[in-house]
């Protein structure tokens, strides 16, 4: 066994975040674009506390509760968004959002 | 903790919630009149920063340094004071086409107005994260407030897309600028900052956290959800995004790049000139085709943002009193034009510029007004315009010395201005000399909407002839930030 350092942590945090950016990008379902945004959300979040735990400095980890405050109050006014045009066009597809175009 | 310093932050919130409980007691007809009270009570504040006791007009940092009180700071919260209790008056007179929770909209405006005021004292990233996250989520909601429309709905979710995406980028960046420094504070980080000018890691950090910034701004190349949203949001809110938000991403722009990382900005001028440089072209080149006015006004808030990245690229203190000259003359003109859109073209179900024909013998006042707007966005003398741009070049002229693109961006600033001008007419034309004049009648306004016009009005004017007491804010404003040692 290989001793875990910050550096194994801090790739997982960038492939999380990579894999989120994907997500984003191929996907063309809004609730999993959502889903998508949220893990790099969290992968910022491991990275601050591994910073943290690395560094002997509790202030990132402050800093986690704000995002995780933050995270929570987008999701709440994002779902309500998503369901509010799925109310409307019976589709939470991005390719269905097209009614404005020059 | 020194709550005096935040005492027009607190009194905004305590606005706010006092909205929302107010409506629950407020029989639906009179609802009119606490949008127009709430605009009184901002407007208070607003004067009561010039001749009381305000909280804007100390110094100091509280809450450990995480907030900071300055003329720059007092600079923008005077701004953002004044955009929302215009925005306000704009938001009553469009409350008709708010089918339900109207004293939300008011409430969710002053809610906006307090994460920006907290955004012009930001002294650290978790200051800078809440704040600008108070922001956004709440233009989320304000943008789908017409929630009948599929194009509001759609406006929304996009924004929410790409705002949440550009927050992701954001926060990373903060993790890797922090992990790499352990500061979050801008004065701490600023000390250190310089020792990790060659560090990658720190780099990127930067980097993601512009991404952030620059979504704000609507920057290019992260502009896409400008045009869309400011088309589908209903128009108050489109005024108060094209004000109030990019004003704020400006604040927080100066403020990271000029007090949290001066020695790495400095090296950064030929990004910064290229960012600019493409940001002014794309958005007046696309606006030309733009049938819908709020969509053009949208394409030219873009290219509005390449102008004032020019002051913040020529990296000295008379770039970025430039920047802060400019906006004040923008807040006028881009809320004048918003003000018209939302009086004279109530009736109509699209903003079409074809809308317009006609407004000369319907409204005069509103057409004049809508004319000068436009006048003053291409940037004509003797208007407010004329003189922020005239300023920002001459930032930049300045630094031409030291950085040959310098004088390349403020060509091409000057291409970006000439194409400007097709765009910016056709409008007038629509207004004045369109074929086909339909027989609409009169159009009436409230008294209170009469004082937005004739407040922008006279701010263009103001701004455009007297322009020293401005400057001098402006200057003092920046002087309060410090210059970059170069």
């Amino acid at each position: 066994m290989t001793h875990v350092g910050l550096e194994h942590y801090l790739i997982v945090s960038a492939l999380l975040f990579a894999l989120g950016l994907l997500g984003v990008i191929t996907r063309r379902n809004l609730l999993v674009m959502y889903m998508s945004l949220e893990l790099m959300l969290n992968s910022a979040n491991l990275a601050l506390v591994s910073f943290s735990r690395f560094n002997d400095n509790l202030n990132g980890q402050v800093m986690v509760f704000f995002i995780i405050t933050v995270a929570a109050a987008e999701v709440a006014v994002g779902l309500a968004l998503i369901v509010a045009l799925y109310r409307k066009r019976q589709s939470a597809h991005v390719e269905d959002l097209t009614s404005m175009k020059y | 903790m020194n709550l005096s310093l935040m005492s027009l932050e607190i009194s905004v919130v305590v606005l706010g919630i006092v909205v929302l409980l107010a409506d629950l007691w407020m029989p639906a007809e009179r609802k009119r009149m606490l949008g127009y009270a709430a605009a009184a009570a901002l407007g208070l504040l607003f004067v009561n920063t010039f001749v009381g006791q305000c909280s804007c007009n100390s110094d100091g940092t509280t809450a450990g340094g995480m907030f900071i009180q300055d003329a720059f700071s007092g600079f923008f919260k005077r701004f953002f004071l004044l955009a929302a209790a215009l925005v306000l008056v704009l938001a009553v007179e469009f409350s008709d086409r708010i089918a339900a929770g109207v004293s939300e909209y008011y409430s969710l405006i002053i809610f906006a107005l307090a994460g920006m005021l907290f955004a012009a004292s930001a002294n650290d990233f978790t200051m800078l994260f809440v704040s600008i996250e108070l922001i956004t989520i709440t233009f989320y909601v304000l943008t789908i407030f017409t929630r009948g429309k599929v194009t509001s709905l759609e406006a929304g979710v996009k924004y929410l897309i790409l705002g949440a995406l550009s927050s992701a980028f954001m926060i990373y960046g903060i993790a890797l600028v922090w992990g790499t420094t352990g500061k979050f504070n801008f004065n701490e980080l600023a000390a250190v900052s310089s020792q990790f000018a060659e560090n990658k890691l720190f780099l990127f950090g930067v980097l993601f956290i512009l991404v952030g910034l620059g979504f704000k701004i609507a920057a290019f190349p992260f502009q896409m959800w400008t045009p869309d949203v400011y088309q589908g949001a209903p128009t108050p809110t489109a005024a108060f995004l094209a004000v109030g938000s990019k004003a704020a991403g400006f604040v927080l722009l100066l403020r990271f790049l000029f007090v949290a990382i001066p020695s790495v900005t400095a090296h950064w001028d030929k990004l910064l000139i290229i960012v600019s440089a493409i940001t002014i072209l794309y958005g007046n080149l696309c606006a030309i085709p733009q049938r819908n006015l709020k969509r053009l006004l949208g394409y030219s808030s873009i290219a509005h943002a390449g102008y004032l990245l020019l002051g913040v690229a020529a990296l000295t203190g008379a770039g970025q009193a430039a920047v802060l000259y400019y906006l004040g003359g923008y807040l006028f003109t881009t809320l004048a034009a918003f003000a018209v859109i939302a009086i004279a073209m109530r009736h109509l179900d699209s903003e079409d510029i074809g809308g317009l024909a006609g407004l000369h013998q319907r409204s005069p006042l509103l057409a004049a007004t809508l004319t000068i707007a436009m006048v003053s966005l291409a940037g004509i003398p003797p208007l407010a315009g004329f003189f922020g741009k005239f300023l920002l070049l001459k930032a930049v002229i300045e630094q031409g010395a030291t950085n040959h693109g310098y004088y390349c961006l403020a060509f091409t600033a000057l291409v970006g201005v000439v194409i400007s001008l097709y765009y910016y007419f056709g409008v007038v034309r629509a207004i004045y000399f369109s074929k086909e004049t339909p027989d609409a009648p009169p159009i009436t306004m409230s008294l209170p909407a009469k004082l937005v016009i004739v407040i922008c009005l006279a701010g263009m004017f103001y701004l455009g002839l007297f322009p020293s007491k401005m400057l001098n804010l402006a200057s003092e404003a920046t002087f309060a930030l410090g210059l970059i040692a170069r």
